[in-house]
């Protein structure tokens, strides 16, 4: 008898081991001005931080949620502690940092692929920075790989974060952008100065480890004219029955012919609410390329946008999202062309599995003065069995007549001739179709760093089995 | 009075960028009632100058060509409802010649083995607003849609086509060909919505969209919805101007860049107005559009 491919769910025993908290470790749940104030103590914030905090409050409360997309309903936000106190300070000696977060980051491979592969490295557990290093010879370079906050307080670099914090995520933009705008902690600061290339990468990993917590950090880059960095972000949580939120914020500044990697492989735990904001904006001849493995969350929005914004800027999104059991991952990118001869090209896959929902949406707008550009959009999914479902929901928005702008969609399954086409070259049944998953992964892979394509790999897992009567 | 929502996306989508639905203020009209069932002569044509309510039959294995020529004296508001029955055969051909606000629904049910092909031409939008509904509900049945659309000076034009694949083996195909001029705005959402159970389904649609002045606006939306596993649906979209390649070539041949663009306009249209079996109406057409008529 033959029987039905099974693909199975991600193997998420790596991420799900966690370490108790102690209750006086959190501040009250919800979120109001006294909350908000208490943070801002904490962090003996600046006073106009302390402002912009009790602003977004405001935004936020008067803020409706989203009328689209992935429901939120489960989230209340009145349970979620949005600040956890450290247990320790920010460290630069691995040493010096606790064990049970030591072994919590060491059992995610984090210190080895620093000493392996890495320029520098942030470790973020749950509302704080508790590790933070730059090899010497890349801060002798000039490059700053700093926490946020203690840039905020460091008179080099506090007037650069007051002029570029959150203003390219206005807390306007959205409820969560509000909300981040309020609570926000930890997350990292880059600065690359003028023509300097920064070949191998840098990375910051968060790790969301109490329940019915929040992590909202926020991650500011700025790259100088002619400079390059590939920087690196990776997220995992525990599994909780409470729901848990994310709500970061990531702002990158890509100055004139300067070229910004973002890798990012997101394996948040399935009771986690992703509601992540991107967004980079890209100056003459810059270039900004987003990879996006999108894996873990109960539910997702993630939609990194790029604001090309000077003569000849381009961008690419390459991005992957695998939705199964009680998923629903809203992913995509957003591209605005605001200057001539721009261009920009996405391509991503997305697989649909187990009751999973996976929804492909994107934005492609052309304004007026972008003449002369380009763009090209395509999207594949793929349905692994009859309970899931795939979406795509595309727009293309265009205000000038000198561009060329293309889109293509494909949706199905895996088909039975490509099966027949292997089988009858000697691979059976079960070989064939994992060979084209594996395929239909592999434009994503290919572009993650190595160590990252093989932890894609792990995650997915696609563990083919079957037999053929 | 107060206005209504009308081509509403199915599935909404960011809302700043003000595609999810329009509004309109339709309370004025009051729609006269137009039957068309058997017995009737076919091709059936009728002009429609005024609000209108058109109900459509085609019973079993019938074969049915409704020609509607729309020009609206002012404001008016068309909604057409098919309901083909299983094995009919319904070509519909819509000419929205414009000249005043136009609000269009056209909802279609079909049977088993039952077909649609559809045939619209948009030659004006001074403001149209138009909603293709096809419900695909017996197995085996057929939407084909072949519309294409020429836009100058401020016309406005919003279409919500909408393929709902319900029944097992349909299959829907969906073209779209636009010329825009002047500082013309169209909007184009089309969706195939698979829906679960109506396996050995495929869908597709293709937009091509020249626009041949710097103030026009172009917005397409192609949806693809899917709840189901056994499906086939794909979307292509071309938007801009001509590639240089073509006018590169054309030009060696001796033709002036303009005189590219007109050809090129006009061939765009032809597809869809060559699909019109009817010299009368194409006669109008090519009236309308101040082309020579030579069949």
């Amino acid at each position: 008898m033959k029987q039905k491919t099974q693909v199975d769910d991600i193997d998420r025993s790596l991420y799900d081991f966690r370490f108790e908290e102690n209750e006086g470790d959190f501040l009250d749940s919800g979120i109001t001005p006294e909350i908000i104030n208490e943070i801002s103590d904490e962090k003996n914030d600046p006073d106009w931080m302390r402002q912009h905090r009790l602003r977004c409050l405001e935004v936020y409360r008067r803020t409706p949620m989203v009328s689209w997309g992935a429901s939120v309903e489960g989230l209340d936000i009145d349970n979620i502690v949005t600040y956890i106190r450290p247990k320790t300070r920010m460290n630069t000696d691995w040493e010096s940092v606790p064990d049970n977060i030591k072994e919590t980051f060491e059992r995610l491979g984090i210190p080895q692929a620093e000493r392996e592969s890495l320029a520098g490295v942030g470790a973020q557990y749950d509302s704080e920075l508790v590790y933070h290093n730059v090899r010497k010879e890349v801060a002798e370079s000039g490059v700053v790989y700093t926490d946020l906050e203690g840039a905020m307080h460091d008179p080099r670099y506090a007037e650069i974060i007051r002029s570029h914090f959150m203003k390219l995520v206005p807390p306007t933009d959205h409820k969560f952008a509000a909300l981040h705008g309020a609570v926000w902690s930890g997350g990292s600061f880059v600065y690359v100065p003028k023509n300097v290339h920064l070949e191998i990468p840098l990375q910051s990993y968060f790790r969301l480890n109490a329940k019915g917590a929040g992590q909202f950090e926020h991650t500011l880059i700025i790259l100088e004219e002619n400079s390059y960095l590939h920087f690196i972000e990776g997220c995992s949580a525990p599994k909780y029955y409470e729901a848990g939120l994310h709500a970061g914020c990531v702002e990158l500044y890509v100055g004139k012919g300067a070229a910004l990697r973002y890798s990012t492989i997101e394996n948040w735990s399935k009771n986690m609410y992703n509601l992540n904001t991107k967004r980079a904006i890209v100056q003459e001849n810059g270039r900004i390329e987003w990879v996006s493995g999108s894996f873990g969350s109960h539910v997702s929005y993630l939609y990194p946008m790029s604001i090309l914004n000077g003569r000849g800027a381009s961008a690419e999104f390459t991005g992957i999202t695998f939705a199964g059991e009680g998923q629903d991952l809203d992913t995509g990118a957003k591209i605005v062309h605001n200057a001539p001869d721009t261009s920009s090209y996405m391509n991503t896959k997305s697989i649909s599995k187990s009751g999973g929902k996976s929804t492909f949406r994107s934005a492609v707008q052309v304004n007026e003065n972008a003449c002369g550009s380009k763009s090209s959009v395509s999207c594949e999914s793929l349905m692994l069995d009859n309970i899931s479902r795939s979406d795509t929901v595309p727009v293309i928005d265009v205000k000038t007549d000198k561009c060329d702008v293309g889109h293509e969609a494909k949706i199905g399954r895996i088909s039975n001739e490509a099966i027949f086409y292997l089988t009858s070259r000697g691979l059976t049944e079960e070989e064939a179709r994992a060979m084209i998953v594996r395929g239909f992964a592999d434009n994503v892979s290919k572009e993650l760093p190595l160590e990252y394509a093989v932890e894609m790999n792990n995650l997915i897992k696609l563990e083919m089995h079957g037999s053929i009567g | 009075m107060g206005t209504t929502r009308l081509n509403i996306l199915p599935v909404p989508t960011f809302s700043k960028l003000g595609v999810n639905f329009v509004e309109r203020d339709i309370s004025k009209y009051e729609p006269q009632e137009l039957v068309i069932a058997p017995p009737y002569e076919n091709p059936v044509r009728a002009d429609v100058t005024g609000s209108t309510d058109i109900k459509l039959t085609a019973p079993e294995n019938s074969s049915l060509t409704v020609i509607l020529y729309i020009k609206p004296d002012s404001k008016l508001m068309l909604d057409t409802f098919l309901s083909a029955s299983a094995g009919s055969r319904v070509r519909l051909v819509q000419v929205f010649e414009g000249g005043g606000q136009t609000v269009s629904r056209l909802t279609s049910e079909l049977g088993e083995n039952a077909s649609l092909e559809l045939v619209q031409l948009y030659l004006r939008g001074e403001d149209t607003v138009s909603e293709i509904v096809t419900k695909l509900a017996g197995r085996g049945s057929a939407f084909s849609a072949e519309i294409g659309c020429r836009l100058s000076g401020s016309d406005k034009l919003d279409l919500n086509l909408i393929a709902e694949h319900t029944g097992r083996r349909t299959a829907s195909e969906i073209s779209l060909g636009s010329v825009l001029d002047g500082s013309a705005q169209k909007t184009f959402k089309g969706t195939i919505d698979f829906k679960n159970g109506c396996g050995g389904s495929k869908g597709s649609e293709h937009e091509d969209a020249l626009l041949m002045s710097e103030s026009v606006k172009n917005r397409t939306v192609p949806v693809i919805l899917c709840d189901e596993e056994d499906v086939e649906g794909s979307h292509g979209a071309t938007i801009g101007r001509l590639d240089e390649q073509h006018i590169f070539y054309l030009g060696s041949r001796g033709l002036s860049e303009e005189k590219i663009y007109e050809l090129m306009s006009r061939g765009k249209l032809l597809r869809t107005i060559n699909k019109i079996n009817d010299g009368a109406v194409k006669q109008r057409i090519f009236d309308a559009l101040g082309w020579e008529y030579d069949d």
